[in-house]
Order: structure tokens, then sequence, then C-alpha cells
């Protein structure tokens, strides 16, 4: 258990081979990343832990046809974005994205890269109450690419579009952000 | 990055995420069994039937051309999830050597991430050892007991008792045993279940795992063993005691889930 995780592609290359050890290894990498986006687009713990199983499930049933050297996160995350999304369809309804800021965590687990000061309390629950008025999409789009700090690949992936696509859905979402936040357009 | 990409990504690192429940292991549990294993059981298995039935008539072969040496298996036993064949002619004695059993784990974990409910023999009460080897499909559980007064130890383990349960349905000719004349293979039924009891001389004993072919170096020596299927489980009792002490033992492990009505 002290050991280090075996890489990535090793662990795949067990997991194809049938080794379920490696599977669970590859499932553990994941899981936060994949829960948090299932969650962000189902906005339920239940349904999102429910997506994630799923889609880890068809993933691995899926595995003999995953490119050797391929990145497994994003291909991974499409496949639970499209469980979620068909939970959130079968289900005809959402809740909030009802995210608080999690002040008590904050000293010892935010890790705040140099160039970002911490946000001031009034700043965070200023930023949270536009993501909540922006439309679905909008608001997936900065929930991942911002919020879970997914790759653009993995932001297309998970909103199941182009890349392309990703780039002008998130400019359009910023700029109705900046609006819901009553700013200008900065450069 | 502007000041606002760079303000939700800060927000993203200190908003309190809803908790991610651990998915591994009840994700393991719904995989099994592997994918290869899963797609590919009836070229592996006829290979493996193409391959012996190679071996036996080249053996035949050669043991016709001997005086006295006749066909080489003799008679051939079938479970779900095991096979006895008995030889006139065994391949050279393996030395003694503890059996592979996988990780050792705890029960409640084997309960997790095994494809059935692990049953544990009430005769010989809980384990001193828990092992489960997830390369099977279905996953194989091994419980082992040191050897004491009621369960003598038994050379071929150094145990007392060793409990191999496994799903058998997954896994049709998973357990081989190769035994000579001087063994005895008796087929019989326990309460509606196949059984077979191999005891008397020590005879060989492996499991293929799927998707390899037979070696030669997996073969290790058994003692006494009570195959029986229990449900969609082939469970195996390998110990230096009697057909009447395997039999209340394989008794203890309770009835199986599908006539389970009482």
């Amino acid at each position: 258990m002290e050991d280090r995780p075996p890489h990535e592609a090793e662990l795949l290359a067990r997991a194809k081979r049938g080794e379920l050890d490696a599977y669970e290894e590859i499932v553990r990498l994941h899981q936060t990343i994949a829960f948090r986006t299932a969650w962000v687009i189902t906005r339920s713990s239940a349904d999102a832990e429910e997506a994630t199983q799923d889609a880890f499930v068809k993933a691995h049933a899926a595995l003999p046809r995953f490119r050797d050297g391929a990145p497994f996160r994003p291909w991974v995350l499409a496949i639970v974005a499209n469980e979620a999304r068909n939970r959130v369809r079968s289900a005809g309804r959402r809740a909030g994205l009802a995210l608080r800021v999690a002040e008590e965590r904050r000293p010892d687990d935010a890790v705040p890269s140099p160039e970002a000061a911490l946000l001031d309390s009034e700043r965070r629950e200023q930023l949270l109450a536009a993501i909540e008025r922006l439309p679905d999409g909008a608001r997936e789009a900065i929930a991942c690419r911002y919020l879970l700090e997914l790759s653009e690949e993995e932001t297309a992936a998970a909103l199941d579009c182009p890349r392309g696509t990703v780039k002008s859905r998130l400019s359009r979402a910023l700029e109705r952000l900046r609006a819901e936040l009553g700013e200008e357009v900065q450069a | 990055m502007t000041d606002l990409e760079r303000q939700l990504t800060q927000l993203g690192r200190e908003l309190d995420w809803p908790p991610t429940p651990d998915l591994a292991i009840p994700i393991r549990a719904r995989v099994t069994p592997a994918p290869v294993a899963r797609r590919r059981p009836a070229i592996f298995r006829r290979s493996f039937a193409i391959a012996l039935a190679a071996l036996l008539v080249l053996a035949g072969g050669v043991f016709a051309a001997v005086p006295g040496v006749r066909h080489s298996v003799l008679d051939f036993f079938g479970l779900r999830g095991a096979t006895v064949e008995r030889r006139d002619h065994l391949p050279p004695a393996p030395r003694p050597r503890p059996p592979a059993v996988g990780a050792r784990t705890t029960l409640a974990h084997a309960r997790e991430v095994l494809g059935f409910v692990p049953l544990v023999p009430a005769a010989a009460g809980p384990p001193d050892r828990v092992f489960v080897d997830g390369r099977v499909p279905g996953g194989r559980l091994s419980l082992e007991y040191r050897a004491s007064r009621d369960l003598p130890e038994a050379k071929s383990t150094g145990l007392g008792l060793l409990v191999d349960e496994f799903r058998g349905d997954l896994n049709p000719e998973y357990a081989q045993k190769m035994a000579g004349q001087a063994t005895r293979i008796e087929p019989f039924t326990l309460d509606g279940e196949h059984a077979i009891w191999v005891a008397g001389a020590p005879h060989f004993f492996f499991y293929r795992a799927p998707g390899n072919a037979f070696e030669e170096r997996r073969l290790r020596i058994a003692q006494n063993v009570l195959l029986l299927e229990h449900g969609r489980l082939l469970v195996r009792l390998e110990g230096a005691f009697g057909r009447a002490r395997a039999i209340e033992v394989a008794r203890s492990l309770g009835a199986p889930a599908s006539k389970r009505k009482k």
C-alpha cells in the first residue's frame, strides 16, 4: 500500500488484461472528478453516484476498444457526463447548484495558486449567485472548465460538443456571467 | 486568463463539493467477470480442449507403443467448475508447496468484492485467514484454517482445512484434478447437489486461470478433497479429514441461496 501508484498507462494495460486490482486503482484515481462532473450535471448526489458507477462499469466493458496511449480521463468523463445527462432527462427536474464555500476547510484544504489571492467572502457569494442565474448550458460550461478545472478537451467531452464549440460557449458564458455581475468585459 | 477566470478557478477550489462516495469497491464488484474472460471464454476453452486432446493423442500414441500401458485417461468426472480425471500415468510429482490463494483480506472486504456471497462453514468456525483472488471471473475466495484437534494438518497445504469458493457457472472448468489409480474418486449427491470425494493417494490439482493454458508448474499435490456444487458456486474443501467430516463441514456452509426458503 505504501508503493507509489503505478503509471496510469500501465494500470490501463493491466486492466485490459482483466486485472481487477488495476481497474480499481484507476477508479480511485478518477472517481472524485468523475463524481463532481456528474454532480454538476445532475445536481443530485444520488444521481451522480449512480451515473458515475454505471459509467465506470460501461467503461470497463469498453476497455478492449480503448486506444492504447490515449488519455483516459476525457474518455471516461464523456461516458460519465452522458450517463448523468440521461438521468437528468429521466428525472425531468433539477435542483439549484446549491454549492457553498467550505469555510472550515479553507486553511489546510484549499490550495490557492500563488497568483490568486483567496476570494473574500462577499466576492464568493456574488460569484456563486451569478453562476446560479446562468442558463443550464452556460452554468455547466463554467462549472466544468473553471470550478472543476477540466481541460478544454475534457470540458468538450463532458459537454458533448466539439472542442471548438467549447471555446465559443465558454466565451459567451463568461460574457453572461460578467453581465450578471454587472461588470464590464475585461481585456 | 482573465481576472474573472482566475476567480472562478479559485472559487472551485474553495467550494464545499458534496463528498465523493468510495465507488471503487462497488464498481469492482459489478465489473467481475473481467472483460477478457467474458469476451472469449469459448475460444479459450476450445483451444485448451484441443491442446489437451492433442496431448492425450500423443500420450496415447507413446503409451500404445509401450507394452502393458493403455489409455492415459481412464475415467472422467465433471462438476460445474471442476473436472477430475483418472489416469493410469501421472506427470512427475511436483514438490509440495503452499497453495496460491491470492491477496489476503478480511471477510467483510471479500463480501464487497466477490461476485457471490462468501460461505463460511459453521462447523469450522471463523477462518484464520481470508484470501481473494480477483483474477478469476466472480473472484475466488480462500479460507484457511490452522490445524487443530478436529482438523489434522494436511501435508499438501500445511493447514487443517482449506476452503476455496468460486463461481462455477462462470468458470466451468476452472479446478482440474488428475488422479492415479490408487486414488478413490467417488461422485455422489449431497442434499441434491453434485459432489465428488477424492481421497486415498494424493492426486494432482491445478487451477486454470481464465485465458491461460495448462502449465505444469501450477500443479500441486492435493490431499483429501471434497468438490461440491453449491448453487452457482463450486466449493472445494481440502484437508486430512475423512469423508464424513468433509460432508459435515460442507453441510455447515448452509443451503445454496436458490434453495434457502425456510
